[in-house]
C-alpha cells in the first residue's frame, strides 16, 4: 500500500470510527421497521432481511469499506470516511420511505408503520463516523460543512417531495399540519424572544459588573444562583407570584399575564439566558489589554469613542458566543415550559407521553434537535464573521 | 514649553508627587528618572491630565491644562507607553491614524502621513501598513507605537519607558533611532524610563526623582561630574566617568593616522611611520582591510603577505559613535588605539586609548 511508506502513516487505527462501524453493523440486526395495526396497538418488527435481502448486502459492504478505512485511520483517507458515512445515511433515508410505502401498501389505512431501532441506530452510527471524519479531516471547511449536512438536506428534500409519507410521524404530522407550524413558530417565538430580552438585559447587567466592583459580586450571585435552579421548579416557582398578580390586578390578564402560559415560561427563559451573556460580556471586557485603553485614553479618545471604536469591536465575539450558548440552550428549555402550558413544539412531546403514542413525541423531539443545531450553526457563523480580522482566528 | 508648578499628587495616605516643579524647553527632551515608586509616572500622567493633580498647576505655552478639555489637550500630546497598547483589531496603517481620524483629517491626508510616519521610523510602508499587531515583533509594534504618538504632528511627546519591553540590542537601535528622529522632528519629549544609560544616551536635561520629589534637574554631563547629593551620587553609580563617556561624541578626537596601501611594497610601511609599531592597511578605494604589525615585517617582501585581515565593522568605528563605545573596541581587541572609518568602511583615522583618558580627566576636574 502506497500509504504505508511512513511508520506513523501506516497503522493508527481510528476508535472512534471503528467502534462506529461495529455499532452500524450490530444495528442491521434489531428490526428496521415496525407495522402497528392502529396508531397506540403493539406492533410486529420487521428485521431489515425481512424487508429487502438486497439491503443488508448493500449495508454490509459500505460498513465493511468504512472498517476498512477506521483501521488503516490514516487522516488523509477521512474525508473518503465521511463521504461513506454519508452515503449510509441517504441510502437508510431512502430506503425506510421506500419499504415503508410498500409495506404501507399491503396494509389498511389506519395501519402505522414506524422506523425501528435498527434504523435509528444505523443514523446514530453513522453521524458517530461523520464526526470523526469531520475532526481529522484537513480538508476546506466547504468540505467540512457538506460533510455535516449534506444528510440533513438530503432528509428536507425527501420530506418535501412525500418520500416519508408511508411513515408513522408523517402521518401525524399530516393529521395535525396547522398545529405544527403553530407550535414550531410559538416555540421559535418563545426562545428567540426570550433570548433577545434576555440579552438587553444581559449586556448592560454584564458591563456593569465589568466596571463596578461593587456590582460584579452581587450580579453573579444571583445569575449564578438562578441556573442552579432546575427548569421545572422554576417554571413552577412562577406560577405562584404571576397567579397571585394578576388575580390582585385583572387588569394584567388584558395582557396575558398569568400563572400559566407563555408569561412565567418567557421570564424563566429569560432568567436563564441572562448568565452566559452576562458571563461573557464580562469577561470579554475584563480581558481588553488595559494598555490599549489607556492608549487610546492618552492620545484624546473621549469614554464612548473608546467604547465604540476599541471596546465594542473586540468584545462583540465573545458576547455573541453567550447568546449563542443561551439561545442553544433555550430551544431545549422551551420544550420543557410547554408544561406549564406555554405551547411550542414541547406540547407533542408531553401528549405523547401522555397518550403512549411514540409518533408523536417523536414528532415534537426531532425539529426541536434540528432547530438547536440550526440555531448553532447560524450563530457560529455570526460569531465567526463578527471577530475581528487582527484577532487569531478572526476575518470571515 | 511644559512648567509644573508645586504639583503634588495625594492617594489615600500616600503621596505620590509631592510638591514637584519642572520646566522643559520647546524642542528639549528631558528625561524623568528615579527608582521605582518615585511617582515619574504619575508625573508624566499628570501632563496629559490622565490624573488629575491634587495640587499645583501645569502649563502648556502659558496655558493652564486644567482649563483646557482633557480630550482636547491629550489630541495635541503624543502619548507613547512601554506596552504599547496597539489596537488589536486595527491595521498598522489604521493604528496610526487614529489621532489624526479623530482630528478628522481628510483621508487621502491621514494616508500620506501614515507613509510618511512608517519610512520615519523605518518599516516599510507597504509591507507594513496592513499587517496586524499580532504580527508585529516587539521592537516593532515599539516604533509603531512611536508612530502612532507623532501621528498628528503634535509639538509634545509623552514616553512611558517606550523601549522597556524590547531586548537589550533592539533597546539600543530603537535609542539611535529615537535620537536621529528627534533631530529632524525636534518634539518637546518628556520621557520616563529607569536606566540610566538610556537617560544619558537621550537626555538634553535628566530630572532625577525620589520619593514624589524633584532631587536633581540638570544635563547629563552635570548630574555625572557633579551629583548634587548621596542619593544622586548612588544613583547615578560608580562607574559615572565611563557613563559620560557616553556623551562625548569622538569627532573631537579622531586623529590622523598613518595606512598604505594593500598592494605596496613593504618599504611604503617604513616610509609612512616610523615610530609607530602598527599601520592600518587600506584598499584602493580607502576601505579598511587590515592592519601590520612593524615587527613582523618580512625584509622586502610585500604588504600583502604580512597583513592581519580584519572585519571593519568588529573593530573599527563609525564617525557618531562615542567615547565609550570607542573604548568598549579597544579593550574588545586588545588595543591601543580603534581605527575610525565612515559609513562606507573608508578609513577616516583613530582614536587612541590616551585620548580617552584625558577626555575622562578633563571631565572629572571641571
Amino acid at each position: 500500500m502506497s500509504t504505508a511508506k511512513t511508520p506513523q502513516q501506516s497503522f493508527a487505527p481510528d476508535s472512534v470510527a471503528v467502534t462506529g462501524t461495529v455499532i452500524g453493523l450490530l444495528a442491521l440486526v434489531p428490526g428496521w421497521l415496525t407495522l402497528k395495526p392502529s396508531r397506540v396497538a403493539a406492533g410486529v418488527s420487521l428485521k431489515l432481511w425481512e424487508l429487502e435481502w438486497g439491503a443488508v448486502g448493500l449495508f454490509v459492504v459500505l460498513w465493511s469499506a468504512c472498517l476498512v478505512l477506521g483501521l488503516i485511520g490514516v487522516k488523509r483517507r477521512s474525508i473518503f470516511l465521511g463521504i461513506l458515512a454519508n452515503l449510509i445515511i441517504i441510502l437508510t433515508l431512502i430506503f425506510a420511505g421506500f419499504a415503508a410505502s410498500r409495506l404501507h401498501a399491503t396494509t389498511t389505512p389506519i395501519a402505522r408503520v414506524a422506523p425501528g431501532a435498527g434504523f435509528w441506530v444505523t443514523l446514530f452510527a453513522a453521524y458517530v463516523l461523520v464526526f470523526a471524519a469531520r475532526q481529522k479531516t484537513r480538508s476546506s471547511p466547504l468540505w467540512r460543512n457538506l460533510l455535516s449536512w449534506s444528510g440533513l438536506t438530503v432528509f428536507f428534500v425527501l420530506l418535501f417531495l412525500g418520500w416519508f409519507d408511508s411513515i408513522s410521524v408523517m402521518q401525524e404530522f399530516m393529521g395535525q399540519e396547522d398545529r405544527f407550524a403553530q407550535e414550531l413558530t410559538r416555540h421559535m417565538l418563545l426562545f428567540g424572544g426570550s433570548v433577545i430580552i434576555g440579552t438587553l438585559i444581559g449586556i448592560p447587567l454584564g458591563i456593569w459588573s465589568a466596571r463596578s466592583r461593587r456590582a460584579e459580586k452581587p450580579i453573579f450571585f444571583i445569575a449564578n444562583i438562578t441556573q442552579t435552579i432546575p427548569s421545572l421548579a422554576l417554571f413552577g416557582l412562577l406560577i405562584a407570584p404571576l397567579s397571585a398578580l394578576s388575580f390582585a390586578f385583572p387588569v394584567l390578564r388584558e395582557f396575558g399575564i398569568r400563572g400559566v402560559g407563555a408569561t412565567p415560561a418567557i421570564i424563566a427563559l429569560i432568567i436563564y439566558s441572562l448568565l452566559p451573556i452576562i458571563q461573557n460580556t464580562y469577561t470579554s471586557l475584563r480581558n481588553l489589554d488595559p494598555a490599549v485603553i489607556d492608549a487610546g485614553l492618552g492620545m484624546g479618545m473621549s469614554r464612548m469613542q473608546i467604547f465604540r471604536r476599541i471596546e465594542v469591536p473586540l468584545a462583540a465575539p465573545i458576547v455573541l458566543e453567550g447568546v449563542r450558548i443561551a439561545l442553544v440552550q433555550s430551544v431545549g428549555l422551551t420544550a420543557v415550559a410547554a408544561l406549564i402550558g406555554a405551547g411550542g413544539l414541547g406540547a407533542f412531546v408531553f401528549q405523547g407521553l401522555g397518550q403512549a403514542a411514540p409518533d408523536l413525541i417523536i414528532l415534537g423531539a426531532i425539529p426541536i434537535i434540528i432547530l438547536a443545531l440550526l440555531v448553532d450553526a447560524l450563530m457560529r457563523t455570526v460569531v465567526r464573521i463578527t471577530r475581528p480580522r487582527g484577532l487569531a482566528g478572526g476575518g470571515a | 514649553m511644559i512648567r509644573l508648578e508645586h504639583v503634588t499628587k495625594v492617594y489615600d495616605i500616600t503621596i505620590a508627587v509631592n510638591d514637584f516643579s519642572l520646566e522643559v524647553a520647546k524642542g528639549e527632551v528631558c528625561v524623568l528618572i528615579g527608582p521605582s515608586g518615585c511617582g515619574k509616572t504619575t508625573t508624566l500622567r499628570m501632563i496629559n491630565r490622565l490624573i488629575e493633580p491634587t495640587s499645583g498647576k501645569i502649563y502648556i505655552d502659558g496655558k493652564d491644562t486644567s482649563q483646557i478639555k482633557p480630550e482636547q489637550l491629550r489630541l495635541s500630546i503624543g502619548y507613547a507607553i512601554q506596552s504599547v497598547g496597539l489596537f488589536p483589531h486595527l491595521s498598522v496603517a489604521q493604528n496610526i491614524a487614529t489621532v489624526p481620524e479623530l482630528l478628522h483629517w481628510d483621508r487621502k491626508r491621514v494616508a500620506r502621513r501614515v507613509d510618511e510616519l512608517l519610512e520615519l521610523v523605518g518599516l516599510n510602508p507597504r509591507e507594513y501598513a496592513r499587517k496586524y499587531p499580532r504580527e508585529l515583533s516587539g521592537g516593532e509594534a515599539q516604533r509603531i507605537g512611536v508612530a502612532r504618538a507623532l501621528a498628528a504632528d503634535p509639538p509634545i511627546l509623552l514616553m512611558d519607558e517606550p523601549f522597556g519591553a524590547v531586548d537589550p540590542l533592539t533597546r539600543e537601535r530603537l535609542q539611535a533611532q529615537f535620537v536621529r528622529i528627534q533631530q529632524e522632528v525636534r518634539k518637546t519629549v518628556i520621557l520616563v524610563t529607569h536606566d540610566l544609560d538610556e537617560a544619558i544616551r537621550l537626555a538634553d536635561r535628566i530630572a532625577i526623582m525620589a520619593a514624589g520629589k524633584l532631587v536633581q534637574h540638570d544635563t547629563p554631563e552635570t548630574i555625572l561630574s557633579r551629583p548634587s547629593n548621596k542619593f544622586v551620587h548612588d544613583f547615578v553609580g560608580t562607574d559615572r566617568a565611563l557613563k559620560r563617556l557616553s556623551r562625548i561624541s569622538i569627532t573631537n578626537f579622531i586623529r590622523q593616522s598613518s595606512s598604505v596601501n594593500v598592494n605596496a611594497p613593504v618599504k611604503e610601511v617604513m616610509a609612512a611611520c616610523d615610530k609607530c609599531r602598527w599601520v592600518w592597511v587600506v584598499n584602493d578605494a580607502g576601505q579598511l582591510v587590515g592592519w601590520i604589525d612593524r615587527t613582523t615585517l618580512p625584509e622586502g617582501g610585500s604588504v600583502k603577505e604580512a597583513i592581519v585581515q580584519v572585519k571593519p565593522e568588529e573593530i573599527a568605528v563609525l564617525t557618531s559613535a562615542t567615547l565609550r563605545e570607542a573604548l568598549s573596541r579597544m579593550l574588545g581587541q586588545g588595543f591601543r588605539s580603534v581605527p575610525v572609518v565612515d559609513d562606507k568602511v573608508r578609513l577616516i583615522g583613530e582614536v587612541t586609548l590616551r585620548d580617552i583618558e584625558s577626555a575622562t580627566a578633563e571631565t572629572e576636574t571641571s
